[in-house]
């Protein structure tokens, strides 16, 4: 498994963040996304800034194992910010490099998209750092209930996702367990030209491919044996609940969205 | 070849949440020839251990040397493939690994991987298919069309025709018929005295332990809980059940024996028909008395 990648990893935890309604958790990241590229003032990104880095303290998850599983994300950030140095001739020039201008509106365009580039990240991971996969198709599930009425199949999508989720793990450890028992007969992953490194794929995606669609069968059947006929009238075992804890969060989300308006500039 | 574990210990996922310390503080020695089991309950690190066998993991802290090779943190090992091909391992369900479209294959899957030529490979492919008790026909066969049980055979055919020196086998007869089971571990036992293998078997299986092993390693929670001759360490009811095992069957026998009867008899590991006729000469015994 990939140690530093923590995006969609779930943490569990106890932390009010983690006890929020998931459906209270999406809304707020998706005005979030939204509201993110109204701010064009230093007071507005400060307040959004703060407001990510204190949600990212509540969670109560160490703040450097999620600041180091960003670290693939952190290399397309200042990635960006130097392309906006060489790209943008705005503003004055500051200064030069090797008689290469670098203008003022570069910097500051540049530190702005990095910025909102990383606050976009790092909300969002917040959401998978602090809801499991089950808890994010539920809410899905109850968002998009509306599009029923336009006959949306929502209940065969969020059963889909759900399905998918919950063997991403069962596949990775699939994975592994066949690329160890594989690299044991000689098969090497890591080594060796590109031409034998793709070859040496097969022996790992047939075993993979025989087992998944084993289990697809077997989950098939075994939903059948349970009487799984679908979403009609089905009742839910964790039933989702808005309690004050999200209606303070959400008023609390709401006076931070108005206070961005207020010190745009 | 030897093997040795200096104070070794593997952590999973070192310095995150999910940080898991599988084995700690392990030190054991096997000497080249022998065959050990190495028995333990759930989650104890029966699993991680084998891993280090073949330089699948890396102690996070501590040495692992398997005759000349020898695996810590510091470096890696530059002669991997090599230790690979000596030390053969039989994983859980081994039939997840098959791929090839026949038999014949996936069982020359190993040796060709380790250089080995072709015609080398016939005979080696041969040679595993009788070992493991499958019909020669069976070669050109798809090994998607077996039974799981032959297809376990296969799996293992394909680890025996590497020609490894250290047979690593993690609970090998999970999962087979009883009948299936004996002749698996018989068969694994012929071989391991044929072609003076050194074994090592994980198992949950005490009758297993005590019945092809000449030394036991028992774990617990990532340490070495007790070491031993089976029959030294198999009659110490009272620690075994503490760490959630369970003395063999004949040895539970001689235990109720004792508790109804009186009569003490010691496991020195002989067979049922030799404690059948030791019953009997002390029953006899005491009839003779009155």
């Amino acid at each position: 498994m990939n140690n530093a990648f923590i995006i969609g990893q779930y943490v569990p935890g106890e932390s009010l963040i983690h006890r929020l309604d998931p459906r209270t958790k999406i809304m707020i990241i998706f005005f979030f996304v939204i509201f993110v590229f109204f701010a064009n003032s230093a007071a507005s990104y400060g307040l959004l800034t703060a407001f990510s880095i204190i949600s990212a303290i509540v969670t109560r998850i160490k703040l450097s194992y999620i600041f180091k599983g960003l670290t693939p994300v952190w290399f397309l950030i200042v990635f960006t910010f130097f392309l906006h140095l060489i790209v943008t001739r705005e503003g004055e020039v500051l200064f030069e490099v090797l008689s290469f201008p670098i203008y003022s509106g570069a910097v500051i365009q540049g530190s702005e998209i990095s910025l909102r580039f990383f606050l976009l990240i790092l909300v969002t991971s917040l959401l998978t750092l602090t809801t499991s996969p089950i808890e994010i198709t539920d809410a899905i599930e109850s968002l998009l209930h509306p599009l029923k009425r336009i006959k949306f199949p929502v209940h065969e999508l969020a059963l889909m996702m759900s399905i998918s989720l919950r063997f991403i793990p069962t596949l990775m450890q699939e994975t592994e367990k066949i690329s160890k028992a594989q690299a044991s007969r000689g098969v090497d992953f890591k080594t060796g030209p590109i031409k034998d490194r793709v070859q040496a794929i097969v022996p790992l995606l047939v075993p993979l491919f025989v087992s998944a669609f084993k289990r697809a069968e077997e989950l098939a059947m075994a939903m059948e044996a349970r009487g799984y006929q679908g979403g009609e009238g089905r009742t839910k075992l964790r039933e989702l609940r808005i309690v004050n804890r999200d209606r303070y969060t959400a008023l609390l989300f709401i006076l931070i969205i108005i206070g961005l308006f207020l010190t745009r500039s | 070849m030897d093997i040795s574990f200096k104070n070794v210990s593997y952590t999973y996922q070192p310095n995150t949440p999910f940080e898991h310390r599988a084995i700690h503080g392990l030190s054991f020695k096997i000497s080249s020839g022998s065959f050990v089991a190495i028995v333990g309950h759930t989650g104890s690190g029966k699993s991680t251990l084998i891993q280090h066998l073949n330089g699948l993991l890396r102690p996070t802290i501590g040495q692992v040397t398997i005759g000349g090779f020898q695996l810590s943190s510091e470096k890696k090992l530059k002669q991997m493939k090599e230790l690979r091909r000596r030390v053969g391992v039989v994983f859980q369900y081994p039939e997840h690994q098959l791929f090839e479209e026949t038999v014949a294959k996936d069982i020359a899957f190993g040796p060709s991987n380790f250089g080995v030529d072709s015609e080398e490979i016939s005979r080696r492919t041969l040679e595993a298919i009788k070992a493991v008790g499958l019909p020669e026909p069976l070669l050109e066969r798809s090994p998607f069309d077996l039974s799981g049980g032959q297809m376990r055979r296969v799996a293992i055919a394909g680890v025996l025709a590497m020609n490894p020196e250290v047979l690593v086998l993690d609970e090998p007869t999970a999962g087979l018929d009883p009948r299936g089971q004996t002749e698996v571990m018989d068969m694994f036992y012929q071989l391991h005295q044929q072609k003076q293998l050194t074994t090592i078997l994980v198992t949950h299986s005490m009758e297993d332990a005590l019945h092809y092993a000449d030394h036991v390693i028992i774990l617990d929670h990532g340490t070495k809980y007790m070491e031993g001759k089976p029959e030294e360490v198999f009659v110490k009811k009272k620690e075994l059940n503490k760490v959630q095992l369970d003395v063999p069957e004949v040895i539970q026998f001689l235990f109720k024996v004792e508790k109804k009867f009186g009569v003490r008899l010691t496991y020195h590991g002989q067979g049922l028909n030799e404690i059948a006729n030791e019953l009997h000469s002390i029953i006899k015994g005491a009839d003779s008395i009155e």
